[in-house]
């Protein structure tokens, strides 16, 4: 369990967090979501103690981390991928920070095991692939068998075997009542890995609240409606909270209404329907519309600037 | 190919009874394994050794080459009686004491500089644990060096030595404390360059200014024939420390010269000096810890 009480955090003048509450609840994988710069590492950071926060406070398992007499059997964190010294092979790595708990050899080998790193493990860490210290991170969060799990953007760099490995294995810790705490800018992976999620922008909180919710509530439902009278049926339909849109003649999306309500309207005028399909919105789409007035780094439209997309966005602020 | 058999521990609330403590032991411990699993740190270690005995006798090999040719310092010789003063096998220290120095850098600055520190301060987030854990490892294995460097350079000196009948008489109670002063002297230049990479935290920026302190800044400051400079020189830490080795003798020879030459710069005796060379290292370590619960790692 995790419970941040308006956490802020400032760097100069720069506010990074802004006085967020949250609480993450045990036996659930909850998700945290955010653009770039939306405080995200920021919080995980304050969580564990490496930043202090500027106002407010957050605890683990009911106490501020640097007070648990063994912070990782508490919490186990996976905060940058290489937060590892790159002249020290992965399990010297892993024998030093298990050696401050008193940890034995016999769970690093664990860990090194489950992590899949058996054959690497003896090389310096230095020469690993990102995905590799990713592996080495999650092995390091996984050292103390802890009752919390932060990761911060796991799945980065990992290939498709990985990211399947990574949501299976936070399910299972989660099934087994542990408390998951995980950031990623994919929306895709956390509708399929995370139960809740709490989405941030410009270090608030915009969204708190379960998958499933979030969808629903945010993303408006669009109706697919095909008809011979559309232009008709549209306007019935005109009202402040609809929109329509229309790329061919007879088949029009309709949002903001419910496939129900055009049903019934259609049904009333006597016109003929074709097609009338609802079309459920993303997780995607809703953190799209979640966070369009909070990212902090735009793209200028690929139009514009060919690269633009993949070009312009700057990485996640480094500290 | 990856399984998942995590431990058996079922997590409940509540606080968990681990079996698992940071302690002190544990952190030394840890901070122990660290030091032995780079290659830089062994190959500092292994240059300081080479490094104090090399430099031991090709000196003192060269001092007795003069001295059979005759060869005094009126022409460019060496000074008279050099090889009886014991401090002579520790000329190398010169050097050795880059390498040590190199080693207190890097023992800090390389987790900052890879991000390592996160993971240690993650470990032990009450984080001073951790930086007198390194402190201590630093100690033991800069004392251990220095003792073996020194061993050597005496062994190595000790034909030369004897042939020309300045062999050092172990048993002398200021060749004791030169030899001794010698590890204390590794040790505290070790420790200085150790806090102030704690305080700058990347490795160039330390590297520059402990090099710069000890190669340049006190030479510069003992050369300058200001009052200024002529006070503050004897106070500067390796200054101040290297008057643990050496012998009485050439400290009452320096404070009559400068008697002589009307001057009232201060000639620190052995244990004063190296007790001034503490102090700043207790000072700079003490603010690196404020510094180090303070920051944002």
């Amino acid at each position: 369990m995790i419970e941040a009480t308006n956490l802020t955090k400032r760097y100069g003048k720069k506010i990074a967090v802004d006085g967020i509450s949250f609480t993450v609840q045990p036996g659930k994988v909850t998700g945290f979501l955010g653009p770039n710069g939306a405080g995200k590492s920021t919080t995980m950071r304050m969580i564990v103690g490496l930043d202090r926060p500027t106002h407010g406070h957050v605890t683990v398992n009911g106490r501020p981390y640097a007070q648990h007499r063994s912070p990782l059997t508490e919490v186990g964190a996976l905060l940058e991928a290489k937060a590892v010294h790159t002249g020290r092979s992965a399990s010297n790595h892993l024998r030093a920070l298990a050696a401050t708990h008193g940890i034995g050899q016999k769970r690093v080998d664990e860990v090194i095991e489950m992590t899949g790193l058996q054959t690497v493990a003896r090389k310096r860490v230095g020469g690993f692939s990102l995905g590799m210290g990713q592996r080495l991170g999650i092995a390091v969060a996984l050292l103390g068998d802890p009752r919390t799990l932060i990761l911060d953007e796991p799945v980065n760099g990992l290939d498709p075997e990985g990211v399947l490995w990574v949501r299976t294995l936070v399910r299972y810790l989660a099934s087994e009542g542990r408390t998951v705490f995980i950031s990623s800018h994919l929306m895709s992976e956390m509708a399929l890995t995370a139960d809740n999620v709490i989405v941030i922008g410009r270090g608030r909180i915009i969204a708190d609240a379960s998958v499933t919710d979030i969808v629903a509530r945010s993303a408006g439902t669009t109706v697919v409606v095909r008809s011979p009278q559309a232009t008709q049926l549209v306007e019935l339909m005109r009202s402040p909270a609809v929109t329509v849109t229309s790329s061919e003649p007879g088949l029009v999306e309709i949002t903001g209404s419910t496939a129900q309500a055009i049903g019934e309207a259609a049904a009333a005028a006597q016109i003929v329907l074709h097609e009338l399909t609802p079309v459920k919105g993303s997780l995607e789409d809703a953190y799209m519309s979640l966070t369009a007035d909070s990212i902090e780094y735009h793209s200028t439209s690929a139009a514009e600037h060919p690269f633009a997309a993949t070009g312009t966005v700057p990485q996640e602020q480094a500290r | 190919m990856s399984t998942l058999t995590t431990a058996s521990a079922t997590p409940t609330t509540g606080t968990s009874a681990s079996p698992y403590h940071v302690t002190f032991p544990n952190v030394l411990r840890s901070e122990w394994i660290k030091f032995w699993t780079l290659r830089s740190t062994i190959w500092t270690i292994g240059t300081a050794i080479l490094m104090m005995a090399g430099f031991g006798f090709l000196t003192v090999f060269f001092t007795a080459q003069a001295i059979k040719q005759n060869i005094g310092a009126d022409r460019g010789g060496p000074p008279a009686g050099i090889l009886h003063d014991p401090s002579v096998i520790l000329v190398g220290s010169i050097m050795a004491q880059l390498a040590v120095a190199v080693l207190g850098v890097l023992v800090i600055t390389g987790e900052y500089s890879t991000g390592m520190f996160r993971s240690t301060l993650t470990a032990v987030p009450k984080r001073l644990p951790a930086l007198w854990a390194k402190a201590l490892v630093l100690t033991v294995v800069t004392a251990l060096t220095a003792v073996v460097a020194i061993a050597l350079s005496w062994l190595v000196t000790l034909p030369t030595m004897r042939a020309n009948d300045a062999a050092l008489d172990l048993g002398d109670a200021q060749t004791q404390r030169i030899l001794f002063g010698g590890v204390l002297y590794l040790v505290g230049i070790a420790l200085l360059a150790f806090a102030i990479g704690a305080l700058l935290r990347h490795s160039a920026a330390a590297l520059a200014t402990v090099l710069g302190l000890l190669l340049v800044v006190e030479n510069v400051f003992a050369a300058i024939p200001a009052t200024f400079f002529r006070t503050v020189s004897p106070f500067l830490p390796s200054t101040a420390g290297q008057r643990i080795t050496s012998t009485q003798a050439s400290i009452d020879q320096a404070r009559e010269a400068a008697k002589a030459a009307g001057r009232t710069a201060a000639v620190l005796d052995p244990w004063q000096g190296y007790g001034v060379m503490m102090l700043w290292v207790v000072v700079l370590l003490a603010v690196a810890a404020v510094l180090l619960r303070r920051r944002d790692a």
